[in-house]
């Protein structure tokens, strides 16, 4: 009988085990260290501060909250561009794609296949795209006779730049949720629907977008969470400039950690960072879950 | 291959075998970090290295590790001192100097320096350019100068020729051989500033009198009349249309230059042996002229930059001698003759530039030669304590400014000044 | 069956039908272009760029292949990215199944806490955390080693949560009457639950393999030695050339050998793909 009673834990254990040594544990960790300042010597110990490195991020004025509020605005304009091109794009995608249409498969994996780019080789391709005179877009611009903008050099065009990277990249991966949704949608409401005399703009108004809600739901989530965690295409586009006009949160993390004495900011932008994302997921959270239940019941 | 490995096994057998007697006599391994294997297969090269290295010391192995970008390979390094860990010897940035001293974290050269015999004598064989990075306020040498570059101007030859122009040797004939090399679908000049304006920017700086940083590492002096300078004539030439406006691409340069897309270029040593291989024009190297002329009508100045070769305390003391022992053999001037012959860095040794491979190499290409002689007017490569962090402020200062995002009027540099100042308050009373 | 009555309901609209099928090509092509690019570039000259005087044909050649090829053990990057990518997922398909089913089927206190707990992997970017795992990695004694890199992945948050969903929408009758046959939970999962959620396995599988496949990073930190690294390792010496500048061809034809394995794979799946996505619920 207790071995009964173990049996929802033992099957937990595993998948908790892993989570809790390198998801929970350092997160804890991460947030303790976020109010500490580390030592001058590597092996002293170091002092508590209380919230005090999140005043200087915030302090424009600071050395690092000069960088660091400016990077934190175009990371929330990073996401919040990327779900709003990238969404309405994978669903346009999605539609396309699920009607019948000659070699199909090469559509889709025309679409698809940035997703299967790993960031770095995608970053130097677009690279190439965005060169001055050598690059592709330089050459398609000239043979039309206009000028080639300074796509990351230019402190107004950088941050759009390296969102569009992004914008290729996920649509297509976004696309495969869609193209899931429409799927599981049953034939025969669109006979009724034509059969009732609704047009094509009519039966997606009316009846594809509406049972498309969930799928929407959750590709906003998916893509606003992965916004959030890529930067491996920064290094080789701009590597987050002019100054940080382009950069993000992660990235700017990551080019302050090799210095040792700044690991109290690091941890406190790891923190600002895990409570963006955690704000805006269990705000989703709450919605998905109450809409999740109702369908359930319906 | 297989082929390979069957000569290789008895040489293995008798590798054990020795390896065996080695131990009985304390044998080591040093693990050896390096980052940035760009075209060059370093790796390879390392472990030909290594081998060659444990012929001369059967009971020392070099354990050769690639670690990624110098970015990469500190974060590994700085987490892995924390835990306790770390490499015996690696390649790190020579403006990581301070950090780690002040970390208590790296080991002097000095002190096994002081136990040679010729130690002068091998200190004096390397560049004072180069040297400068190795060195805190009070002339101990932490480091040994390894895989070091220098900004260089590179030009057309046969357009210049063509146009009847001679080398620019300052910045006025710089702009003005830029302005006659400029046309529609070519830009004069290249002068790239996108992610590290600050190792080009020094270029200026030292050339109009007044380095950013110094030997002290308490003094960094950014909003100077020479930076201003620097910068006033670096917003002229785009001004002047013989240079694109906004931030320009690092990586693009060769490329560019080699495609006739761009007249002159600077950029580093490290591209010569690419640029010359593929250029299908005659490939000149010259001075960066960023200076105003002097009575000789010359303007130059240039940083060094690159990687010097460090020691870690969490090494045990057999360790560290092990692994002096292996720097001195990466310094030596047979392996810096190789090394800068294969991969286009510098040669930091003056031996070397005498030993075979380097020196028909040099007489082969007088191009080679150019980096070298340009030392001669070169500074520091910028170094103080926080060296990232203050690299950070003045490179995002300068792109603010060079790419139109703040105005070129001083108060962008006051600024950047304010914040260097408050950040080195914390290390220098 | 309703063929027939769907064509004619069609008819009069045929030519959206052909304006849409344009516009599908059209953006296809469109997103396309880029590898496209990549390919082309890969088979050219470095120094004969996409400038349109160059554009000449005949000017093809393997030599960036052969230079990226040159510059790291490839061979044993495809090992080790196989390793890595396949060990992962086995390991990940026994946790999730378990966990899965407890969070599905069983009734025990601390139920929705422990749910929780296990979502907080979707919601915190491990690559924020990469510092403090690799030393517990180090304190774990797994440094440079494949486990190192697939151990943060072993409880998955996204797997447990699809294939929950998944098992719900299994008939709860089915467990019963193989119960009343006798089973013992690992028969009632082996036999009603793993069967009936394939598409959801299939799903959660691409997902991951495509993932860790272009995993970077987190590998790169933890191991030292080429004989445990993965492909985007080999990939990276070509990418990082922050001094000398960039090599695109040898960058592209160092990305195509890199994504080869996967574009093949998905170009032989992709209708089992998208259909055992329609089916899991991932919607």
């Amino acid at each position: 009988m207790p071995l009964r009673r173990l049996t929802p834990y033992l099957f937990v254990a595993p998948t908790l085990a892993f989570i809790v040594l390198f998801t929970l544990y350092p997160a804890t960790q991460t947030l303790v260290t976020s109010l500490y300042q580390p030592a001058r010597r590597a092996s002293g110990e170091p002092t508590f501060i209380g919230l005090q490195n999140f005043v200087n991020l915030f302090n424009p004025s600071h050395f690092i909250g000069a960088d660091f509020v400016i990077i934190f605005g175009n990371t929330l304009i990073f996401a919040l561009v990327t779900v709003i091109l990238s969404v309405p794009l994978a669903l346009v995608f999605a539609l396309l794609l699920n009607r019948k249409i000659q070699a199909l498969g090469l559509w889709r994996f025309a679409i698809f296949y940035p997703a299967l780019l790993p960031m770095l080789g995608a970053a130097s391709l677009w690279a190439f795209i965005f060169a001055d005179s050598i690059g592709v877009a330089a050459s398609i611009l000239g043979f039309f006779g206009l000028a080639n903008p300074n796509w990351l050099g230019d402190p107004n065009l950088a941050l759009f730049s390296v969102t569009l990277v992004n914008v290729w990249k996920q649509s297509g991966y976004l696309m495969i949720f869609y193209l899931a949704g429409l799927q599981a949608i049953p034939r025969d409401i669109y006979e009724a629907a034509a059969i009732e005399g609704a047009n094509g703009w009519q039966q997606l108004r009316f009846l594809t977008l509406p049972l498309l809600r969930r799928t929407t739901l959750f590709v906003l989530v998916v893509t606003f969470l992965f916004a959030f965690q890529t930067v491996e295409h920064l290094p080789a586009l701009g590597s987050g400039g002019p100054g940080v006009r382009s950069n993000l949160i992660l990235y700017y993390i990551y080019q302050k950690i090799p210095e040792r004495l700044n690991w109290g900011y690091v941890n406190a932008m790891t923190t600002v960072l895990i409570s963006i994302v955690l704000t805006f997921t269990l705000l989703n959270m709450a919605f998905f879950e109450r809409k999740g239940v109702e369908d359930e019941r319906g | 291959m297989a082929n390979r490995t069957f000569r290789l096994l008895p040489l293995a057998a008798s590798a054990l075998l020795l390896l065996g007697v080695a131990q009985a006599q304390g044998a080591v391994t040093i693990d050896f970090y390096f980052p940035e294997a760009t075209a060059n297969n370093a790796q390879a090269i390392f472990e030909e290295y290594a081998a060659k290295f444990n012929e001369k010391f059967p009971n020392i192995t070099i354990n050769v590790a690639y670690q990624g970008s110098y970015t990469d390979n500190r974060v590994k390094i700085q987490t892995e001192l924390a835990a306790g860990a770390g490499p015996d010897v690696a390649v790190m940035l020579t403006t990581d100097l301070f950090s780690f001293i002040e970390a208590d974290t790296i080991v002097p050269a000095q002190q096994f320096i002081d136990q040679m015999e010729d130690g002068e004598a091998f200190v004096a064989n390397f560049f004072p350019a180069f040297l400068a990075n190795s060195l805190d306020e009070e002339g101990t040498v932490w480091a040994i100068p390894f895989q070091r570059s220098t900004p260089v101007l590179y030009y057309n030859a046969d357009l210049l020729e063509a146009a009847g122009l001679s080398v620019p040797r300052n910045q006025d004939e710089l702009r003005a051989v830029a302005k006659a090399l400029t046309t529609p679908e070519r830009h004069g000049l290249w002068l790239p500033s996108e992610g590290f304006p600050i190792w080009l920017f020094s270029a200026a700086a030292i050339a109009n009198g007044q380095n950013l940083s110094s030997t002290d590492p308490c003094e960094v002096t950014f909003a100077t009349d020479a930076a201003q300078a620097a910068l006033d004539y670096w917003l002229s030439l785009p001004a002047e249309g013989v240079m694109p406006a906004g931030l320009l691409s690092w990586g693009d340069a060769p490329q560019l230059f080699i495609d006739g897309k761009a007249a002159m270029i600077a950029h580093t040593t490290g591209s010569l042996t690419r640029i010359l291989n593929n250029a299908p024009f005659k490939v000149g190297v010259a001075f960066l002229p960023f200076g105003p002329a002097d009575e000789n009508g010359e303007g130059y100045g240039a940083p060094t930059g690159g990687g010097n070769l460090y020691m870690f305390k969490n090494s045990s003391p057999e360790e560290q001698a092990a692994a002096w022992e292996w720097i001195k053999f990466l310094a030596s001037d047979e392996i810096q003759a190789d090394w800068g012959a294969r991969t286009g860095y510098v040669a930091a040794t003056l031996g070397a530039w005498e030993t075979e491979p380097l020196a028909s190499l040099v007489k082969e290409k007088p191009q080679y030669a150019v980096a070298r002689d340009q030392l001669a007017h070169a500074d520091k490569e910028f170094s103080a304590f926080r060296t990232i962090d203050l690299q950070g402020i003045i490179n995002t200062a300068l792109s603010d400014i060079i790419s139109g995002g703040a105005p070129n009027d001083g108060t962008r540099l006051k600024v950047a000044q304010e914040q260097i100042d408050g950040l080195l308050a914390e290390f220098c009373q | 069956m309703s063929a027939a009555k769907r064509q004619s309901a069609r008819r009069p609209i045929r030519w959206t039908s052909r304006l849409l099928d344009s516009l599908t090509v059209l953006l296809s092509l469109l997103w396309l272009f880029p590898l496209v690019v990549s390919l082309w570039m890969s088979f050219r000259p470095q120094f004969a760029s996409a400038d349109s005087s160059a554009l000449l044909l005949g000017l093809f050649t393997l030599d960036n292949y052969y230079d990226a090829w040159r510059i790291s053990p490839w061979g044993t990057h495809y090992v080790n990215t196989l390793i890595f990518v396949v060990g992962t997922l086995l390991v990940q398909l026994v946790t999730v199944t378990l966990a899965a089913y407890a969070f599905a089927r069983l009734r025990f206190p601390g139920r929705d806490l422990l749910l929780l707990l296990v979502l907080a992997q979707l919601m915190i970017p491990s690559t924020v955390l990469l510092a403090q795992n690799f030393v517990t990695i180090r304190n774990l004694g797994l440094y440079d080693s494949h486990i190192a890199m697939m151990m943060p992945y072993f409880g998955s948050a996204f797997g447990t949560l699809l294939l929950r969903q998944a098992f719900r929408s299994v008939p709860y009758e089915l467990e019963e009457a193989a119960r009343v046959d006798g089973a013992n939970v690992w028969q009632v999962l082996r036999h009603v639950y793993v069967p009936l959620s394939v598409p959801s396995y299939v799903a959660f599988s691409l997902v991951s393999i495509s993932s860790h496949w272009n995993e970077f990073l987190w590998p790169l930190i933890v191991t030292q030695s080429e004989s445990v690294r993965p492909l985007t390792v080999g990939l990276n010496k070509l990418v990082q050339s922050s001094e000398v500048g960039a090599l695109y061809n040898q960058q592209m034809a160092g990305t195509i050998l890199v994504i080869a394995p996967l574009v093949l794979l998905f170009m032989r799946w992709q209708k089992q793909f998208i259909e055992s996505f329609a089916q899991s619920g991932i919607k």
